[in-house]
C-alpha cells in the first residue's frame, strides 16, 4: 500500500480527470448553477491564491460551491470513487498556495456556507459556517459585549474557515494568541466523506486525542470544516494605538523586548522597516512625516477600563521615547486608529503594485532573537543584492521578510536566486531557534523547505496521520509534504 | 498671529446608524470625535502659527463632553481651548450656533483669523463659518483650498470653485472656511496628549457671553424641522443583455441612440 500512495503523491498524473459525467454528478449534488466546468475563463480565479508569483498557480478542472455538509460528504465520496483531487478553498487570501489545486481536479469553494449558526451568549460561544468573512463575526457580535479575538491582516476579506485551516495568526497574537486558541468545536467532513463532530462548547476537554487541534492548521488536508464553534471574550471597551517613529531599525527592534518585559502585555506590536512603511504611505497618500523615520512600531493596548488603558499606553509610549523614538503618535478613537493601522495592513498590497516579483515570507523566531534575525536579514539582503523589506508581528517574533526582485535581474536569475535566498533565510531562522512559517502555512509554496527545519521522524508522523485519514489521498494532495 | 478655530464634536461617522422610524441618528453608544473636516482647519492654523508665531485657541459649542474634542485639538498642537456650554444652547440651529460662537470669539478678544472646517459631517450645512463672519461683520472666504501668503494686513488664499480656483485677498481680521486640500492633518502625539490632559478648559455659559436669551437654543432658532425623510434613489436603468448577434446589434444601437439622445456623442 505505501507504494501506491507514493506513486499518487509524486505524480499528479495518477489522478483521473473530471469528465463531463463527473461534472454532471457534481451538479446533481450541489445544483447546476453551483458548478463551473469546462470554462477556463471562469475557473482561472480559482487557480491561485494571494501568492503574487503566478508560477505557483494551477488550473482546476471544476469548481463546486456546496451549500451544506452532506453535499460535501457526497463530493468526497465521489472523489474517492473516481480518484479525483479535491482542494478546499475559502476566500483565496492565503499566502502558501494552500488553496491551489496543484493536481487539478475539483476546487471546493465554501462561500455559500456563510451563515452565523448560533450566538450563545450564556456560553460565550459563536458557531459559524466556514464561509463567514472574519470581520463580520465581530459586526454581528457588536451588541452583545463579546468579541472574537482572531485578527488576521486580511480580516476584511478572508473566511473564518480558511483562518482555522491555516491556524491564522495576525496582529493581536501577542495578547490573544492565534486562531486555534478559540476553536472549541468543529463539524468536519472527513477525506473519505464522513461527517464528524469534534469538540463542542467545552472550555476544558481532554477526552481522547485532541482532534480539534489536529484539524486546526491542517491546511485543508485532513478535513473540510462545515461548522466552527469559537470561544468569545468580553469586548475590550477601550483601545489606544501608538504609532512610534524611530530613527533606525536597531532602536525600534531593541525597544520590543523592553516593552514586552515592562509589565504590560500590549495587544499588538507591529514592526515596519523603512521600505515597508514608505511603500504603504505612498500607496495610501499618508502624510505623517515618515521621511525622517528609519523604522516604525505600531503598538496597541486594550482593556476594559479607559483610564487604565490610557495609563498603560502612555507608559509604553514613554518606554519608546526613552528607547530613542523620534515621535509617538496616539490614536484613541476609531478614525485615527484606522488611519494608522491601514498603513500596516496595506504594506503587502502596496508592494504588489510596486512589483509582483516578490516572495512574502513569514519566518518566526523567539521574541528575544528578533533583533538578531533583523540584522542577519540585512546581511542576507546585502550579500545577494536583493531588497528584503521586513515588517510584521515583532511582539510574537513573526516577521514578514519579503525578498523583492532586483530590477537588474532576469526572470530566470530571480527564480534561481530566490530559492537560494529563501534557503539561507530559513536556515538563519532555524539557527536562531525559529522556523519557516509562523502563520501563512506550508502549502505547496514552502513544501520543499520542510526537511530543512523538520526531522525525518516528525515528517513520518505527519505522513502517517495523513494516510490514516485520507487513504486515497484525494483531499488537497501535494501540500505540506510529499507522502 | 492669533487664530481662533471653532470645532464641533460629532459622532464617529462609520459607526452611525439611523433610526428607521424617526429618520434621526442613533447617538447612543457611538464614539464622539472631532468633526473630521475641522482637522484641516486645525492643521492650517498650526502651520500658520509655526510659520508666523502667535497662538491658536480652539472653541467648541456643545455639551460638557465636547471638552474631549478640545483636548484632541490641543494634543495636535492647538495652544488652548474654550468650551461654550449651557443648557440654554441646546437645540440651536446654524443661526443660533453662529450667534453664540460669534459672541464667544468676541469675548476671546483680538485675533487675526477665524478658521473653520468646511462643514460638520453630522449636520452637513456648511453655514456656521460664514454665519460667524456675518455676526462679527467680518469678511469671509469659504472653500479655501490653499493658504498662499500673508501680505501687509491681509491674506491671499486660493478658493475652490466649480471650474477651478480663485485667488483672493482678504483684509484681516477675517474668517476662512477650508476644504480638505488645504493641509494634511497631523496625528496627535504622546506629548500633545499629556499637555491636553493637563490643560484647563474654561466653560462659558449664556451669562458669560454678550447674548440675548431669546436668541438662544431651540426657541431662538428660526429653523424648524418639519419632516425628516430618506430620499429614494431612483435610477432609471435600461438593461440590454445580448444573447446572439441580433440582440447584440440591438443593444449597441440602443446604447448609441441613448448617448445621442443625451447629446453625449
Amino acid at each position: 500500500m505505501p507504494r501506491l500512495w507514493k506513486d499518487k503523491m509524486s505524480d499528479g498524473a495518477k489522478y483521473n480527470p473530471v469528465t463531463a459525467e463527473i461534472a454532471a454528478e457534481l451538479a446533481a449534488i450541489v445544483g447546476d448553477s453551483y458548478v463551473i466546468f469546462n470554462d477556463p475563463e471562469k475557473l482561472e480565479p480559482y487557480s491561485h491564491d494571494e501568492v503574487a508569483d503566478k508560477h505557483y498557480a494551477h488550473m482546476p478542472e471544476a469548481l463546486v460551491r456546496p451549500g451544506a455538509a452532506d453535499e460535501i460528504a457526497r463530493i468526497m465520496k465521489l472523489a474517492n470513487k473516481h480518484l479525483i483531487p479535491v482542494t478546499p478553498r475559502g476566500a483565496g487570501s492565503g499566502l502558501s498556495g494552500g488553496a491551489v489545486p496543484v493536481f487539478g481536479g475539483i476546487v471546493l469553494m465554501c462561500d455559500r456556507m456563510n451563515r452565523i449558526i448560533e450566538i450563545d451568549r450564556a456560553n460565550m460561544m459563536i458557531t459559524v459556517e466556514p464561509g463567514v468573512v472574519t470581520n463580520e463575526i465581530n459586526e454581528v457580535l457588536r451588541s452583545t459585549g463579546l468579541f472574537y479575538a482572531g485578527y488576521p491582516m486580511s480580516l476584511e476579506t478572508c473566511f473564518v474557515g480558511g483562518n482555522v485551516a491555516e491556524n491564522a495568526g495576525g496582529g493581536k497574537a501577542v495578547k490573544y494568541g492565534v486562531t486555534g486558541r478559540y476553536v472549541t468545536g468543529l463539524e468536519v467532513v472527513t477525506p473519505t466523506g464522513e461527517i464528524v463532530q469534534l469538540g463542542g462548547k467545552l472550555v476544558k476537554d481532554v477526552t481522547g486525542y485532541d482532534l480539534v487541534s489536529l484539524m486546526v492548521g491542517s491546511e485543508g488536508t485532513l478535513g473540510v470544516f462545515t461548522s466552527i464553534t469559537l470561544k468569545l471574550m468580553p469586548l475590550p471597551q477601550s483601545n489606544v494605538d501608538l504609532l512610534v517613529l524611530f530613527g533606525n531599525i536597531h532602536d525600534a527592534i531593541s525597544a520590543v523586548p523592553r516593552i514586552m518585559t515592562g509589565g504590560i502585555i500590549p495587544t499588538a506590536i507591529e514592526f515596519m522597516d523603512q521600505s515597508a512603511f514608505v511603500a504603504a504611505c505612498k500607496y495610501l497618500n499618508e502624510t505623517i512625516p515618515y521621511q525622517q523615520a528609519g523604522a516604525m512600531l505600531l503598538i496597541s493596548v486594550d482593556g476594559g477600563d479607559a483610564e487604565q488603558v490610557q495609563r498603560e499606553s502612555e507608559s509604553i509610549g514613554e518606554m519608546c521615547l526613552s528607547a530613542g523614538a523620534i515621535e509617538v503618535y496616539v490614536a484613541d478613537n476609531h478614525t485615527t486608529s484606522e488611519r494608522i493601522w491601514s498603513v500596516r495592513r496595506n504594506i503587502a498590497e502596496a508592494f504588489k503594485v510596486f512589483s509582483p516579483k516578490q516572495s512574502l515570507e513569514d519566518i518566526v523566531v523567539p521574541i528575544a532573537q528578533i533583533a538578531d534575525m533583523v540584522d542577519r536579514l540585512g546581511e542576507l539582503s546585502g550579500k545577494w543584492d536583493c531588497p528584503i523589506p521586513c515588517y510584521g508581528h515583532a511582539g510574537d517574533g513573526n516577521l514578514h521578510a519579503t525578498p523583492v526582485m532586483n530590477p537588474a535581474w532576469t526572470q530566470e536569475e530571480w527564480e534561481h536566486k530566490l530559492q537560494a535566498i529563501l534557503a539561507e533565510m530559513y536556515q538563519i531562522a532555524k539557527s536562531l531557534g525559529g522556523t519557516i512559517s509562523g502563520e501563512h502555512g506550508i502549502g505547496s509554496k514552502r513544501k520543499k523547505f520542510m526537511p530543512a527545519v523538520m526531522g525525518q521522524e516528525q515528517m513520518n508522523m505527519m505522513r502517517a496521520i495523513k494516510r490514516a485519514l485520507d487513504p486515497a489521498c484525494v483531499l488537497n494532495p501535494g501540500k505540506i509534504f510529499d507522502l | 498671529m492669533r487664530i481662533i478655530v471653532p470645532i464641533k464634536q460629532v459622532p464617529e461617522t462609520n459607526a452611525v446608524r439611523m433610526d428607521e422610524a424617526t429618520g434621526t441618528m442613533i447617538r447612543d453608544g457611538v464614539e464622539a470625535i472631532v468633526n473630521p473636516l475641522d482637522l484641516y482647519a486645525i492643521e492650517l492654523a498650526i502651520q500658520l502659527r509655526d510659520q508666523h508665531g502667535g497662538e491658536i485657541i480652539a472653541v467648541s459649542m456643545g455639551p460638557p463632553k465636547a471638552a474631549a474634542a478640545l483636548r484632541e485639538a490641543i494634543s495636535m498642537g492647538v495652544d488652548s481651548g474654550v468650551l461654550v456650554s449651557d443648557k440654554a444652547f441646546a437645540g440651536s440651529d446654524t443661526w443660533a450656533t453662529s450667534y453664540v460662537l460669534a459672541a464667544a470669539v468676541r469675548k476671546i478678544g483680538a485675533f487675526d483669523l477665524v478658521i473653520c472646517g468646511e462643514r460638520a459631517t453630522d449636520g452637513d450645512t456648511g453655514q456656521v463659518g460664514p454665519g460667524i463672519a456675518a455676526f462679527l461683520d467680518l469678511p469671509v472666504i469659504s472653500y479655501v483650498s490653499k493658504f498662499d501668503s500673508l501680505v501687509q494686513g491681509a491674506c491671499r488664499v486660493h478658493r475652490l470653485v466649480e471650474n477651478g480656483y480663485e485667488l483672493l485677498e482678504m483684509a484681516l481680521p477675517g474668517v476662512l472656511t477650508v476644504v480638505k486640500e488645504v493641509a494634511a492633518p497631523r496625528l496627535p502625539t504622546l506629548r500633545g496628549k499629556q499637555k491636553a490632559r493637563k490643560a484647563e478648559i474654561p466653560s462659558w455659559g449664556a451669562k458669560d457671553l454678550d447674548v440675548h436669551a431669546d436668541k438662544l437654543g431651540l426657541a431662538g432658532s428660526p429653523t424648524r424641522v418639519v419632516k425628516i425623510f430618506r430620499p429614494s434613489v431612483a435610477r432609471k436603468c435600461v438593461k440590454h443583455v445580448p444573447t446572439d448577434e441580433r440582440t447584440l446589434n440591438e443593444a449597441v444601437d440602443g446604447l448609441v441612440g441613448f448617448l445621442r439622445g443625451k447629446q453625449l456623442i
